[in-house]
């Protein structure tokens, strides 16, 4: 009886060290594999080509997944404006409504789209960034002065005008970057380009009514995202296409 | 009252022949259509279904007009046969998206026409809405213990999926038996693995499908699937398992219920009884002493107690000649006793590792039966070599034996008949031995006791007989001296403790000693067994 009672005293102390061990091995193991990991992911080594392609992809990728956040939240903006001020659809309304940025050539379809030069499609994505800026920024404004939304319908509008400038700012290194690979010409507008300043500065939007701005603006954000889209399945098909 | 009710049935004849005659001749405009919905299933196309009225018994004929927006163009339906009839269908050339259309059907027929209301679309983009997904298949993978579903199913038709013009969501709806359905949402394209499930369990499974946030797809067609239930296969094997076991097991039972006492007898053995053996129960029940004590130590063999005393008698024994050893009957009389014939020099060996023989002990029994460390006697025979043959091997360790009282004596004892030297060769002379420390003996010289020393009247000389320790040295030298008060006993011990003490002599003074030749004893005067102390 007395073996018996020190034998687990024999056979615990080491199983316990030999657990230990493992447990430390394999927490090791895991940061290693993890380190060894990211660092491939990160830094990219050996050639530079194939490192650029796959960045470019990533970038494609945060830019697709930003404009269609900001398109869900323009949708969710403008259905509460619906809900609250506009219960009764309006005939009248159809007529007036006008985007300010209908003078913007932009595809209507999916063939129209592909047809397009890469550079021209990216212009109409740099347009209609451009050309939302000013508005976005000044109807915030107006809600927050006049109380017009409730306290959500504020937050969203500052989120909406932060994101476009957001979405603005990362199209533009896509297109930089896509510049430096040569997938495009340099002949792509930057931000000072005079075709986006011009969209910015037709000063019709400040006569828009704000339904018609939130319903236009639902509209465009939806056509960027498609059109990254398909501009991101034109230059690099071979990743999530 | 006849007549009335005659006229009033005659009156509603007359109006039925009227209405029937004018519905026979006259064609009237058709009613109006009305504009069910429209559906684009791949975001490129949409058909549009409108609702015929009433066609004012005249062939009727419905042509659907559209507008797009910013343009005030009219087009008509450039198809109303591909999506069946009452049906308008818009091809690719045609559809555009994020462009508002404003639709309106008119109903043509030879009297006139009908136009229904206006119907608008504010955007292709909502009024998509997916076929299902096509080909769902569900498979039961059993391998292993764990059992799946394996879900396969291709994209909904005419949906482009390459160029990343839609982003195609799925869902996958299972449902066991009549529980509540349980919704997954696979991120691959083609297939989906689903693990909770039950083995014996029936489940029902189908998917739709979901183009860019738009409206959901219809259900596909279920599938139904069955778990195959593993313990129905494995019946046979349990139970001839479980009829394999139940036999030995029965068995056992009853082998244990008939032979109870047995397993009893072996699982708890009675403890048994005490019992010494030799001795009856009996004998000792009656009580009798006599009986008791031979009952309980009539069986063992001590050795004889005198026996024993001679042993040591012997191994203490020291004498000058073999024949008084030899002869001498005192001797197995006495016990413990040192017999030191006068002129026969004690010599103590000392452990320490000088030589030199100042440093040992010596004790000299004089003639007066004194024992005179100075005298070198005839003979130097140290104590342990001195006796009789059967001590001498065995006397070192009967001196150490003999240590086992601290405070035994040593009896000194001049024997009158060999010797004849000393007048006082009856006399012993009794000296306390204050350690016996392996092969040294310690002997505490007592010079008065010489002058009559009896064993019975020792007591009365304990004062006297009792030696100061003289010093300590190390653990193997204790230096002893008989303390006096006398000077000139001291200085007899003064010249003795010369030689015998070391050179350390670290002496306080006593009562009447001289310097570094007397001690001073601690606390009664005495040395204790136990040399705790030392003698300063």
């Amino acid at each position: 009886m007395f073996q018996l009672k020190s034998w687990p005293q024999f056979v615990l102390l080491p199983l316990a060290a030999g657990v230990c061990a493992v447990w430390v091995g394999m927490v090791c193991l895991v940061f290693c594999s993890r380190l060894s990991g990211m660092k491939a992911a990160s830094i990219c080594g050996n050639a530079q080509a194939e490192c650029h392609f796959l960045s470019l992809a990533n970038l494609f990728d945060r830019v697709i997944q930003h404009s269609a956040r900001m398109h869900g939240i323009s949708n969710d903006l403008h259905s509460e404006f619906e809900l609250y001020f506009l219960p009764s659809k309006n005939q009248v309304s159809r007529v007036g409504r006008n985007c300010h940025t209908s003078n913007i050539l932009t595809p209507n379809g999916k063939e129209n789209a592909q047809r397009i030069e890469r550079e021209e499609l990216t212009e109409v994505i740099m347009k209609l960034l451009a050309a939302w800026r000013d508005p976005l920024w000044h109807f915030h404004q107006s809600v927050a002065r006049n109380h017009r939304f409730n306290g959500y319908g504020s937050n969203k509008s500052l989120e909406m005008s932060d994101m476009a400038h957001e979405l603005r700012k990362g199209v533009q290194k896509v297109v930089e970057k896509m510049q430096t690979l040569g997938v495009i010409s340099n002949s792509v507008g930057g931000l000072a380009s005079p075709e986006a300043l011009l969209a910015a500065d037709g000063s019709g939007w400040r006569f828009m009514k704000d339904s018609d701005l939130l319903y236009c603006f639902r509209r465009d954000s939806n056509k960027i995202q498609n059109y990254l889209k398909i501009l991101k399945c034109r230059i690099v098909p071979e990743h999530g296409c | 009252m006849l007549r009335a009710r005659m006229r009033r049935r005659l009156g509603l004849a007359v109006l039925l022949m009227l209405s029937a005659a004018l519905r026979c001749r006259s064609a009237s405009p058709p009613g109006k259509p009305v504009l069910i919905g429209c559906r684009s299933p791949e975001k490129e196309t949409f058909t549009c279904w409108w609702e015929p009225g009433f066609n004012g018994g005249l062939p009727t004929r419905h042509r659907l007009f559209y507008e797009k927006e910013g343009s005030e163009e009219v087009h008509e339906c450039p198809d109303y046969w591909s999506a069946g009839k009452n049906s308008c269908f818009f091809g690719k050339e045609q559809t555009s998206i994020w462009v508002e259309y404003s639709l309106t059907v008119v109903a043509f027929n030879a009297l006139g026409n009908t136009s229904s209301d206006l119907f608008k679309i504010d955007d292709v983009m909502k009024i998509v809405k997916p076929y299902t997904p096509e080909n769902v298949t569900v498979l039961v993978n059993d391998t292993a213990n764990t059992p799946y579903l394996c879900v396969s199913w291709n994209h909904p038709p005419k949906v482009d999926t390459k160029s990343g013009w839609t982003t195609i969501k799925y869902e996958l709806r299972v449902q066991k038996e009549d529980n509540k359905p349980e919704i997954f949402h696979p991120n691959k394209k083609n297939s989906f693995k689903v693990y909770n499930v039950d083995p014996g369990a029936t489940y029902t499974v189908d998917m739709r499908c979901q183009l860019d946030q738009s409206s959901w797809s219809e259900w596909s067609t279920a599938s139904v699937v069955k778990i195959p239930n593993y313990f129905q296969n494995e019946k046979p094997f349990w139970i001839l398992v479980s009829i394999f076991s139940v036999i030995p097991l029965l068995a056992t039972i009853c082998i244990v219920v008939l032979k109870r006492k047995f397993v009893k007898q072996w699982l708890l053995p009675p403890v048994p009884g005490p019992k010494i053996r030799g001795v009856d129960v009996q004998l000792l029940k009656s009580g009798r002493a006599e009986d008791v004590i031979n009952a309980l130590i009539g069986n063992q063999n001590f050795p004889p107690a005198a026996a024993w005393m001679d042993q040591t008698e012997e191994y203490l024994l020291v004498s000058d000649s073999n024949d008084w050893l030899l002869t001498d009957p005192y001797i197995s009389q006495k016990k413990k006793s040192l017999v030191i014939p006068a002129g026969v020099q004690l010599e103590i060996q000392c452990r320490t590792s000088a030589p030199a023989q100042s440093d040992c002990e010596n004790a000299e029994v004089g003639k007066d039966g004194k024992v005179e460390p100075d005298h070198l006697a005839q003979t130097k025979e140290s104590v342990l070599n001195v006796a009789a043959p059967s001590v001498s091997s065995g006397s070192k360790e009967a001196a150490s034996g003999n240590a086992a009282g601290p405070t035994g004596y040593v009896d000194i004892q001049q024997h009158k008949g060999t010797q004849g030297a000393g007048p006082n060769a009856a006399q012993w002379d009794y000296s306390w031995v204050k350690e016996v420390n392996g092969e040294t003996i310690f002997i505490l010289k007592n010079e008065d006791a010489a002058a009559g020393l009896d064993v019975p009247g020792w007591e009365e000389n304990t004062a006297a007989d009792y030696s100061r320790v003289k010093e300590v040295n190390g653990d193997d030298v204790v230096l002893l001296q008989k303390h006096d008060s006398a000077d000139s006993s001291c200085k007899k011990k003064e010249d003795r403790s010369a030689e015998w003490t070391n050179q350390k002599a670290k002496s306080r003074h006593g009562s009447d000693c001289g310097k570094g030749a007397c001690l001073q004893i601690a606390g009664n005067g005495y040395v204790d067994s136990v040399p705790r102390f030392y003698v300063e």
